[in-house]
Protein backbone atom coordinates (compact mmCIF):
# COMPACT_ATOMS: atom_id res chain seq x y z
CA UNK A 1 0.00 0.00 0.00
CA UNK A 2 2.86 2.33 0.90
CA UNK A 3 4.58 1.53 -2.36
CA UNK A 4 1.46 2.07 -4.46
CA UNK A 5 0.42 5.32 -2.83
CA UNK A 6 3.88 6.84 -2.44
CA UNK A 7 3.73 10.35 -1.07
CA UNK A 8 -0.04 10.28 -0.82
CA UNK A 9 0.17 7.68 1.96
CA UNK A 10 0.97 8.47 5.54
CA UNK A 11 1.91 6.09 8.32
CA UNK A 12 0.04 6.62 11.57
CA UNK A 13 1.19 5.20 14.88
CA UNK A 14 0.36 7.49 17.80
CA UNK A 15 -1.20 10.09 15.52
CA UNK A 16 0.41 12.94 17.42
CA UNK A 17 2.31 14.02 14.31
CA UNK A 18 0.14 12.79 11.44
CA UNK A 19 -2.95 14.56 12.76
CA UNK A 20 -1.24 17.82 13.69
CA UNK A 21 0.37 18.12 10.22
CA UNK A 22 -3.09 18.19 8.56
CA UNK A 23 -1.53 17.44 5.20
CA UNK A 24 -4.37 17.68 2.68
CA UNK A 25 -2.44 15.80 0.01
CA UNK A 26 -2.63 12.58 2.05
CA UNK A 27 -5.12 10.12 0.53
CA UNK A 28 -4.29 6.96 2.46
CA UNK A 29 -3.64 6.47 6.16
CA UNK A 30 -1.84 3.30 7.22
CA UNK A 31 -2.24 2.43 10.89
CA UNK A 32 0.89 0.73 12.22
CA UNK A 33 -0.11 0.83 15.87
CA UNK A 34 -1.38 -2.76 15.91
CA UNK A 35 1.32 -4.70 14.13
CA UNK A 36 2.67 -6.18 17.34
CA UNK A 37 5.44 -3.58 17.45
CA UNK A 38 4.88 -2.57 21.08
CA UNK A 39 7.49 -4.38 23.14
CA UNK A 40 10.66 -4.00 25.18
CA UNK A 41 12.77 -7.17 24.96
CA UNK A 42 16.14 -8.12 26.34
CA UNK A 43 18.61 -8.75 23.54
CA UNK A 44 21.99 -9.94 24.77
CA UNK A 45 23.09 -7.32 27.26
CA UNK A 46 21.04 -4.67 25.43
CA UNK A 47 17.47 -4.09 24.34
CA UNK A 48 15.19 -4.45 21.35
CA UNK A 49 12.30 -2.00 21.40
CA UNK A 50 9.32 -2.23 19.06
CA UNK A 51 8.88 0.96 17.01
CA UNK A 52 5.26 1.45 18.13
CA UNK A 53 6.12 1.35 21.85
CA UNK A 54 4.71 4.47 23.48
CA UNK A 55 6.73 6.99 25.46
CA UNK A 56 4.63 6.16 28.54
CA UNK A 57 5.44 2.44 28.28
CA UNK A 58 9.16 3.23 28.10
CA UNK A 59 8.94 5.71 30.94
CA UNK A 60 7.18 3.17 33.17
CA UNK A 61 9.52 0.29 32.35
CA UNK A 62 11.75 -0.43 35.32
CA UNK A 63 14.41 -1.90 33.03
CA UNK A 64 14.53 1.20 30.84
CA UNK A 65 14.62 3.42 33.92
CA UNK A 66 17.61 1.48 35.23
CA UNK A 67 19.46 1.02 31.93
CA UNK A 68 22.37 3.44 31.36
CA UNK A 69 21.40 5.61 34.32
CA UNK A 70 17.94 5.93 32.79
CA UNK A 71 18.86 8.40 30.04
CA UNK A 72 16.27 7.08 27.61
CA UNK A 73 13.57 7.06 30.30
CA UNK A 74 14.56 10.63 31.25
CA UNK A 75 14.25 11.74 27.63
CA UNK A 76 10.86 10.10 26.94
CA UNK A 77 9.40 11.55 30.15
CA UNK A 78 9.88 15.03 28.64
CA UNK A 79 8.09 14.21 25.37
CA UNK A 80 4.95 16.28 25.90
CA UNK A 81 2.06 15.86 28.30
CA UNK A 82 0.90 12.61 29.90
CA UNK A 83 -1.75 12.29 27.18
CA UNK A 84 0.81 12.79 24.42
CA UNK A 85 3.21 10.30 26.02
CA UNK A 86 0.37 7.75 26.08
CA UNK A 87 0.03 8.12 22.31
CA UNK A 88 3.39 9.11 20.84
CA UNK A 89 5.72 6.26 19.88
CA UNK A 90 9.48 5.90 19.87
CA UNK A 91 9.52 4.93 16.19
CA UNK A 92 7.34 7.93 15.35
CA UNK A 93 9.67 10.30 17.17
CA UNK A 94 12.60 9.00 15.11
CA UNK A 95 10.82 8.74 11.74
CA UNK A 96 9.47 12.26 12.14
CA UNK A 97 13.13 13.39 12.13
CA UNK A 98 12.72 16.66 13.95
CA UNK A 99 16.21 18.05 14.64
CA UNK A 100 14.93 18.98 18.12
CA UNK A 101 13.42 15.60 19.03
CA UNK A 102 14.26 14.29 22.49
CA UNK A 103 14.80 10.57 21.93
CA UNK A 104 17.44 10.53 19.13
CA UNK A 105 20.13 12.09 21.34
CA UNK A 106 20.14 9.42 24.09
CA UNK A 107 19.79 6.73 21.42
CA UNK A 108 22.81 8.13 19.54
CA UNK A 109 24.81 8.18 22.78
CA UNK A 110 23.76 4.55 23.31
CA UNK A 111 24.97 3.53 19.81
CA UNK A 112 21.45 2.44 18.85
CA UNK A 113 20.55 1.13 15.44
CA UNK A 114 17.21 0.85 13.70
CA UNK A 115 15.67 -2.09 11.87
CA UNK A 116 13.90 -1.15 8.64
CA UNK A 117 11.50 -3.43 6.80
CA UNK A 118 10.42 -3.12 3.18
CA UNK A 119 9.21 -5.42 0.42
CA UNK A 120 12.88 -6.21 -0.22
CA UNK A 121 13.44 -7.47 3.31
CA UNK A 122 14.92 -6.18 6.53
CA UNK A 123 18.09 -4.28 7.19
CA UNK A 124 19.72 -2.83 10.28
CA UNK A 125 21.22 0.65 10.07
CA UNK A 126 23.10 2.64 12.72
CA UNK A 127 20.88 5.46 13.97
CA UNK A 128 23.72 7.89 13.14
CA UNK A 129 23.07 7.15 9.42
CA UNK A 130 19.27 7.34 9.66
CA UNK A 131 18.72 11.11 9.61
CA UNK A 132 19.35 13.13 6.45
CA UNK A 133 17.92 16.53 7.43
CA UNK A 134 14.86 18.13 9.01
CA UNK A 135 11.94 15.71 8.42
CA UNK A 136 14.20 13.64 6.15
CA UNK A 137 15.39 10.10 6.75
CA UNK A 138 16.69 7.19 4.72
CA UNK A 139 13.30 5.41 5.12
CA UNK A 140 12.12 6.00 1.53
CA UNK A 141 8.98 3.89 1.89
CA UNK A 142 10.44 1.37 4.33
CA UNK A 143 8.88 0.82 7.74
CA UNK A 144 10.86 1.41 10.92
CA UNK A 145 10.06 -1.70 12.98
CA UNK A 146 12.58 -1.94 15.80
CA UNK A 147 15.18 0.02 17.72
CA UNK A 148 18.22 -1.94 18.91
CA UNK A 149 20.31 -0.75 21.84
CA UNK A 150 23.52 -2.68 22.47
CA UNK A 151 24.71 -3.39 25.99
CA UNK A 152 26.90 -0.63 27.41
CA UNK A 153 30.70 -1.09 27.38
CA UNK A 154 31.80 -3.50 30.08
CA UNK A 155 35.21 -2.65 31.47
CA UNK A 156 35.60 0.17 33.96
CA UNK A 157 32.87 2.35 35.40
CA UNK A 158 30.30 4.11 33.26
CA UNK A 159 28.16 7.17 33.80
CA UNK A 160 25.38 8.58 31.62
CA UNK A 161 23.40 11.80 31.53
CA UNK A 162 20.54 13.41 29.62
CA UNK A 163 20.08 17.17 29.77
CA UNK A 164 17.35 19.22 28.17
CA UNK A 165 16.52 22.86 28.01
CA UNK A 166 12.98 23.69 26.97
CA UNK A 167 10.65 26.56 27.70
CA UNK A 168 8.83 24.16 30.02
CA UNK A 169 9.86 20.65 30.94
CA UNK A 170 7.51 19.02 28.44
CA UNK A 171 8.04 21.53 25.62
CA UNK A 172 10.18 20.67 22.61
CA UNK A 173 13.89 21.20 23.21
CA UNK A 174 15.78 24.45 22.72
CA UNK A 175 18.82 22.23 23.10
CA UNK A 176 19.22 18.71 24.44
CA UNK A 177 22.32 16.70 25.16
CA UNK A 178 23.03 13.08 26.05
CA UNK A 179 26.42 11.76 27.06
CA UNK A 180 28.11 8.62 28.30
CA UNK A 181 31.58 8.16 29.76
CA UNK A 182 33.55 5.07 30.61
CA UNK A 183 36.38 5.55 33.04
CA UNK A 184 39.22 3.08 33.58
CA UNK A 185 40.91 2.18 36.83
CA UNK A 186 43.53 4.88 36.42
CA UNK A 187 40.87 7.59 36.15
CA UNK A 188 41.34 8.00 32.42
CA UNK A 189 38.41 8.18 30.06
CA UNK A 190 38.43 5.09 27.85
CA UNK A 191 35.20 5.59 25.94
CA UNK A 192 32.92 8.57 25.40
CA UNK A 193 29.70 9.53 23.64
CA UNK A 194 28.33 13.03 23.29
CA UNK A 195 25.15 13.73 21.28
CA UNK A 196 23.16 16.94 20.87
CA UNK A 197 19.73 17.84 19.53
CA UNK A 198 18.27 21.04 18.07
CA UNK A 199 21.66 22.49 17.09
CA UNK A 200 22.10 21.07 13.57
CA UNK A 201 19.85 19.90 10.70
CA UNK A 202 19.83 16.46 12.32
CA UNK A 203 20.48 15.12 15.81
CA UNK A 204 24.25 15.08 16.02
CA UNK A 205 27.04 13.03 17.55
CA UNK A 206 29.87 15.33 18.57
CA UNK A 207 32.73 13.04 17.59
CA UNK A 208 35.36 15.73 18.02
CA UNK A 209 34.34 16.12 21.64
CA UNK A 210 34.43 12.35 22.12
CA UNK A 211 37.94 12.20 20.64
CA UNK A 212 39.06 15.01 22.96
CA UNK A 213 37.89 13.00 25.97
CA UNK A 214 39.30 9.57 25.19
CA UNK A 215 42.63 8.66 26.76
CA UNK A 216 42.70 11.67 29.10
CA UNK A 217 42.28 11.86 32.88
CA UNK A 218 38.71 13.04 33.62
CA UNK A 219 38.99 16.55 35.06
CA UNK A 220 37.05 19.80 34.92
CA UNK A 221 39.58 21.11 32.39
CA UNK A 222 39.08 18.10 30.14
CA UNK A 223 35.32 18.64 30.20
CA UNK A 224 35.88 22.28 29.19
CA UNK A 225 38.03 21.12 26.29
CA UNK A 226 35.25 18.76 25.19
CA UNK A 227 32.73 21.62 25.39
CA UNK A 228 34.97 23.74 23.14
CA UNK A 229 35.10 20.86 20.68
CA UNK A 230 31.26 20.70 20.71
CA UNK A 231 31.12 24.36 19.69
CA UNK A 232 33.20 23.57 16.61
CA UNK A 233 30.81 20.79 15.55
CA UNK A 234 27.35 22.24 15.99
CA UNK A 235 25.61 24.32 13.32
CA UNK A 236 22.73 26.01 15.14
CA UNK A 237 20.30 28.34 13.41
CA UNK A 238 17.98 30.99 14.79
CA UNK A 239 14.46 29.61 15.08
CA UNK A 240 11.31 30.67 16.88
CA UNK A 241 12.64 29.27 20.16
CA UNK A 242 16.06 30.88 20.30
CA UNK A 243 18.77 32.74 18.41
CA UNK A 244 21.74 30.86 16.99
CA UNK A 245 23.92 32.44 19.63
CA UNK A 246 21.68 31.25 22.45
CA UNK A 247 21.61 27.73 21.01
CA UNK A 248 25.40 27.80 20.94
CA UNK A 249 25.73 29.10 24.50
CA UNK A 250 23.24 26.56 25.84
CA UNK A 251 24.97 23.70 24.00
CA UNK A 252 28.03 24.58 26.02
CA UNK A 253 26.10 24.69 29.29
CA UNK A 254 24.24 21.42 28.70
CA UNK A 255 27.33 19.54 27.49
CA UNK A 256 29.20 20.70 30.58
CA UNK A 257 26.34 19.61 32.86
CA UNK A 258 25.99 16.27 31.08
CA UNK A 259 29.69 15.42 31.20
CA UNK A 260 30.03 16.48 34.83
CA UNK A 261 27.08 14.28 35.75
CA UNK A 262 28.55 11.38 33.74
CA UNK A 263 31.87 11.75 35.56
CA UNK A 264 30.10 11.86 38.90
CA UNK A 265 28.03 8.79 38.08
CA UNK A 266 31.14 6.96 36.92
CA UNK A 267 32.63 7.67 40.34
CA UNK A 268 35.11 10.40 39.33
CA UNK A 269 35.34 13.30 41.75
CA UNK A 270 35.97 16.51 39.82
CA UNK B 1 -17.20 8.43 0.61
CA UNK B 2 -15.69 5.30 2.07
CA UNK B 3 -17.04 4.37 5.49
CA UNK B 4 -15.86 2.02 8.20
CA UNK B 5 -17.88 0.21 10.84
CA UNK B 6 -16.21 0.48 14.19
CA UNK B 7 -17.14 -1.06 17.49
CA UNK B 8 -16.14 0.35 20.87
CA UNK B 9 -17.10 -0.17 24.47
CA UNK B 10 -17.80 3.28 25.80
CA UNK B 11 -18.72 4.00 29.42
CA UNK B 12 -19.48 0.29 29.77
CA UNK B 13 -21.81 0.09 26.74
CA UNK B 14 -20.96 -1.52 23.42
CA UNK B 15 -21.61 0.83 20.48
CA UNK B 16 -21.20 0.48 16.77
CA UNK B 17 -20.48 3.59 14.76
CA UNK B 18 -20.18 4.28 11.07
CA UNK B 19 -17.23 6.56 10.52
CA UNK B 20 -15.09 7.92 7.70
CA UNK B 21 -11.46 6.77 7.64
CA UNK B 22 -10.10 10.22 8.48
CA UNK B 23 -12.60 11.00 11.26
CA UNK B 24 -11.02 12.00 14.53
CA UNK B 25 -12.26 10.44 17.73
CA UNK B 26 -13.13 13.87 19.15
CA UNK B 27 -15.50 14.59 16.25
CA UNK B 28 -17.14 11.18 16.43
CA UNK B 29 -17.64 11.37 20.20
CA UNK B 30 -19.29 14.80 20.00
CA UNK B 31 -21.41 13.70 17.02
CA UNK B 32 -22.58 10.71 19.09
CA UNK B 33 -23.64 13.01 21.93
CA UNK B 34 -20.71 12.78 24.33
CA UNK B 35 -20.57 16.54 24.74
CA UNK B 36 -18.51 16.37 27.94
CA UNK B 37 -15.58 15.81 25.57
CA UNK B 38 -14.58 19.40 24.84
CA UNK B 39 -13.18 20.79 21.63
CA UNK B 40 -10.27 23.02 22.52
CA UNK B 41 -7.04 23.56 20.61
CA UNK B 42 -7.36 20.50 18.30
CA UNK B 43 -3.58 20.12 18.29
CA UNK B 44 -3.03 18.04 21.41
CA UNK B 45 -1.94 20.92 23.61
CA UNK B 46 -4.85 21.80 25.88
CA UNK B 47 -6.22 18.45 27.06
CA UNK B 48 -9.89 19.55 27.01
CA UNK B 49 -10.70 16.58 24.75
CA UNK B 50 -9.07 14.01 27.07
CA UNK B 51 -10.74 10.60 27.23
CA UNK B 52 -9.46 7.28 28.54
CA UNK B 53 -8.63 4.59 25.99
CA UNK B 54 -8.05 1.22 27.66
CA UNK B 55 -7.47 3.09 30.91
CA UNK B 56 -4.95 5.57 29.53
CA UNK B 57 -5.55 9.29 29.08
CA UNK B 58 -5.25 10.44 25.48
CA UNK B 59 -6.12 13.54 23.48
CA UNK B 60 -9.12 12.49 21.38
CA UNK B 61 -8.36 15.31 18.92
CA UNK B 62 -5.19 13.46 17.85
CA UNK B 63 -6.60 9.97 17.49
CA UNK B 64 -8.24 8.68 14.35
CA UNK B 65 -11.55 7.17 15.45
CA UNK B 66 -10.67 4.03 13.49
CA UNK B 67 -7.78 3.50 15.89
CA UNK B 68 -10.24 3.21 18.78
CA UNK B 69 -11.86 0.14 17.20
CA UNK B 70 -12.17 -2.65 19.76
CA UNK B 71 -11.05 -0.34 22.59
CA UNK B 72 -12.68 0.56 25.87
CA UNK B 73 -13.36 4.26 26.17
CA UNK B 74 -14.32 6.32 29.18
CA UNK B 75 -15.67 9.86 28.92
CA UNK B 76 -16.74 12.14 31.76
CA UNK B 77 -20.34 10.93 31.22
CA UNK B 78 -19.29 7.49 32.49
CA UNK B 79 -17.36 8.55 35.59
CA UNK B 80 -20.20 8.89 38.11
CA UNK B 81 -22.15 5.78 39.09
CA UNK B 82 -25.70 6.99 38.48
CA UNK B 83 -26.25 9.80 40.96
CA UNK B 84 -23.19 8.91 43.00
CA UNK B 85 -20.21 11.05 42.08
CA UNK B 86 -16.73 9.61 41.83
CA UNK B 87 -14.44 10.61 44.74
CA UNK B 88 -12.42 12.64 42.23
CA UNK B 89 -15.52 14.63 41.24
CA UNK B 90 -16.38 15.12 44.93
CA UNK B 91 -12.88 16.40 45.64
CA UNK B 92 -12.99 18.87 42.73
CA UNK B 93 -16.28 20.28 44.06
CA UNK B 94 -15.09 20.35 47.64
CA UNK B 95 -11.92 22.27 46.75
CA UNK B 96 -13.58 24.76 44.41
CA UNK B 97 -11.40 23.40 41.62
CA UNK B 98 -14.11 24.11 39.03
CA UNK B 99 -14.94 27.57 37.74
CA UNK B 100 -16.05 27.66 34.12
CA UNK B 101 -15.65 23.88 33.96
CA UNK B 102 -14.38 23.63 30.39
CA UNK B 103 -11.13 21.93 31.36
CA UNK B 104 -12.67 19.89 34.19
CA UNK B 105 -13.72 16.71 32.33
CA UNK B 106 -10.19 16.34 30.97
CA UNK B 107 -8.62 16.97 34.36
CA UNK B 108 -10.88 14.45 36.08
CA UNK B 109 -10.26 11.74 33.50
CA UNK B 110 -6.51 12.33 33.54
CA UNK B 111 -6.63 12.11 37.34
CA UNK B 112 -8.62 8.89 37.17
CA UNK B 113 -5.98 7.27 34.96
CA UNK B 114 -3.17 8.52 37.19
CA UNK B 115 -4.73 7.25 40.42
CA UNK B 116 -5.45 3.85 38.87
CA UNK B 117 -1.70 3.47 38.28
CA UNK B 118 -0.29 5.50 41.17
CA UNK B 119 -2.74 5.53 44.10
CA UNK B 120 -0.32 7.66 46.11
CA UNK B 121 1.13 10.30 43.74
CA UNK B 122 3.50 13.03 44.90
CA UNK B 123 2.56 16.64 44.26
CA UNK B 124 5.28 16.64 41.60
CA UNK B 125 3.59 13.76 39.78
CA UNK B 126 0.23 15.49 40.04
CA UNK B 127 1.70 18.67 38.56
CA UNK B 128 3.30 16.71 35.72
CA UNK B 129 -0.05 15.05 34.98
CA UNK B 130 -2.05 18.31 35.08
CA UNK B 131 0.49 19.92 32.73
CA UNK B 132 -1.52 18.18 30.02
CA UNK B 133 -4.72 20.06 30.91
CA UNK B 134 -4.73 23.79 30.37
CA UNK B 135 -6.89 25.84 32.71
CA UNK B 136 -7.21 29.54 32.08
CA UNK B 137 -9.53 30.59 34.89
CA UNK B 138 -9.27 28.51 38.08
CA UNK B 139 -5.54 28.02 37.89
CA UNK B 140 -3.85 24.89 39.12
CA UNK B 141 -3.59 25.27 42.89
CA UNK B 142 -7.14 24.09 43.60
CA UNK B 143 -7.07 21.20 41.13
CA UNK B 144 -3.74 20.00 42.60
CA UNK B 145 -5.26 20.06 46.09
CA UNK B 146 -8.34 18.25 44.79
CA UNK B 147 -6.31 15.49 43.16
CA UNK B 148 -4.27 14.93 46.32
CA UNK B 149 -7.47 14.79 48.40
CA UNK B 150 -9.07 12.42 45.90
CA UNK B 151 -6.03 10.15 46.09
CA UNK B 152 -6.38 10.09 49.85
CA UNK B 153 -10.11 9.39 49.63
CA UNK B 154 -9.55 6.56 47.18
CA UNK B 155 -6.87 5.00 49.37
CA UNK B 156 -9.02 5.41 52.48
CA UNK B 157 -11.66 3.31 50.80
CA UNK B 158 -9.16 0.53 51.34
CA UNK B 159 -8.97 -0.47 47.71
CA UNK B 160 -7.31 0.66 44.56
CA UNK B 161 -9.38 2.83 42.27
CA UNK B 162 -10.87 0.48 39.74
CA UNK B 163 -9.66 1.34 36.26
CA UNK B 164 -12.30 1.69 33.59
CA UNK B 165 -11.13 -1.60 32.12
CA UNK B 166 -11.34 -3.48 35.39
CA UNK B 167 -14.69 -2.03 36.24
CA UNK B 168 -16.08 -2.89 32.84
CA UNK B 169 -14.98 -6.48 33.31
CA UNK B 170 -16.62 -6.61 36.73
CA UNK B 171 -20.00 -5.81 35.20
Amino acid sequence: MLKREGRRACLVAGGTEAVVQRDRSIRTLVDVSRLGLCYIRRKGSGWAIGAATTMATLEESRQIREFADGILAAAVSTCGSMQIRNMATLGGNLANASPAADTPTPLLALDASVVLASSRGRRTVPLSEFFLGPSQTILNGALLVEILIPGPPRRGRTGWSFQKLGRTESDISVVNCAAGLQVGRTGKCIWARVALGAVAPTPLRAQGAEAALIGQPVTKELIEAACDAVLREIRPIADLRASAEYHREMSLVLTRRALRQCAQRAGCPL
Amino acid sequence: MKTIRTRVKINGETKEWTIAPGDLLLDVLRREGYLGVKRGCETGECGACTVLRNGRAINSCLLFAAQADGCELLTIEGVAQGDVLDPIQEAFLEHGAVQCGFCTPGMILNTKALLARHPDPTEEEVRDMLAGNYCRCTGFRKPIEAVLTAAQACRAKGRKKPTSARRARAR
